[in-house]
């Protein structure tokens, strides 16, 4: 009798330390997932804001509010939603970027001498030339080949850039990539052939 | 995704110097990326174990909200006071009439009423009459 009572109590036992996980344990796991995460994002995300602002600081700026808002708001959701989620904010932080943008523009465009975008920076002329890496030739081409192909993707829509850069440069499926952007699944697929076709017209097949 | 055999050459060619580009940004870059991972991440443990500073602009909201429909809802607010008056007290304005008033003589600046009660042959106020 009394050895049944205590396997049930030590049952009982187990179930509750099944049923109520560590919140510091949990804490930790959702740390690890987030950093984990962010760190695999984090370059690519740069790189998908500076295209788009064509400005290194407000490119870092606005990936930093994205990981921030995404840790603050949604840092105890499941991981698997975060990809999608944080493609969301991080175009969110573009738009609002180009927007001000826009507004500053029309407000300092009308004072005489009014500064563009680029008077604020001494002109280095060695600032924008690429780092000298083991196969400069071949770094030199890559750099005026992606030249183009942002320059392609800034002359289409904003939804054909956005498919593009979600669909074929970050690897997103149909289903995220309509998460992401907030849209049907079938305009994703509309944007990107649209998006794909202009730029093979305009880049060739393999430029 | 497309798999890699349905890529189309301009899909793979992009995607390539995308990755180059990516793989090609300066150590400052880095840096500043790996610093703001490091606010975000303590952003998810400053939320966990504060879980209440999550509801705090919520909070705030309500606070605000309650203080202006009580403030809206307050009696005596651009309403008539004598509303609220106890009952048979005076008029608000025969009392400041009194009160600035120090010498309440009513036939020294109207004549017409001093005239009126010698018609009617009452005593005026001041007993001569």
């Amino acid at each position: 009798m009394i050895g049944s009572a205590s396997l049930v109590f030590a049952t009982l036992a187990r179930l509750a330390d099944v049923d109520a996980p560590d919140p510091e344990k949990t804490l930790l796991d959702s740390a690890t997932s987030l950093e984990k995460f962010l760190a695999g994002v984090e370059r690519r995300a740069f790189r998908i804001a500076q295209m788009a602002v064509r400005d290194r600081d407000d490119a870092l700026d606005i990936v930093q509010g994205a990981m921030l808002r995404l840790a603050r708001n949604y840092g105890q959701r499941p991981s698997a939603e975060w990809k999608p989620l944080f493609y969301r904010i991080l175009y969110n932080g573009i738009r609002d970027c180009q927007r001000r943008r826009t507004v500053r523009s029309r407000i300092f465009g009308f004072l005489p001498g009014s500064f563009s975008e680029d008077d604020d920076v001494p002109g280095d002329p060695f600032e924008r030339v690429a780092d000298p890496g083991p196969d400069p030739v071949r770094q030199l081409m890559a750099g005026e080949a992606m030249q183009r192909l942002e320059a392609a993707l800034a002359r289409l829509p904003t939804r054909q850039q956005q498919v593009f850069v979600l669909r074929c440069l970050e690897g997103l499926d149909v289903a995220e990539t309509a998460a992401a952007m907030g849209c049907a699944e079938g305009s994703v697929k509309t944007h990107y052939f649209r998006a794909l076709q202009t730029l093979r017209a305009k880049l060739g097949e393999v430029w | 995704m497309n798999t890699d055999e349905r890529w189309t050459g301009t899909e793979r060619r992009s995607r390539e110097l995308f990755d180059a580009s990516v793989e090609g940004l300066d150590a400052e870059t880095r840096s500043r990326l790996n610093r703001a991972r490091q606010a975000a991440v303590a952003e998810v443990e400053r939320a966990h174990r504060n879980p209440w500073r999550m509801w705090l602009p919520a909070a705030a909201a309500a606070s605000v909200a309650l203080v202006a429909v009580v403030l809206w809802r307050m009696p005596g607010d651009g309403t008539d006071p004598s509303a609220h008056a106890p009952e048979g007290a005076p008029a608000a304005e025969v009392v400041e009439m009194l009160a600035t008033s120090g010498d309440f003589d009513v036939t020294s600046e109207d004549p017409g009423f001093y005239t009126w009660l010698a018609d009617r042959g009452l005593p005026a106020a001041n007993g001569t009459g």
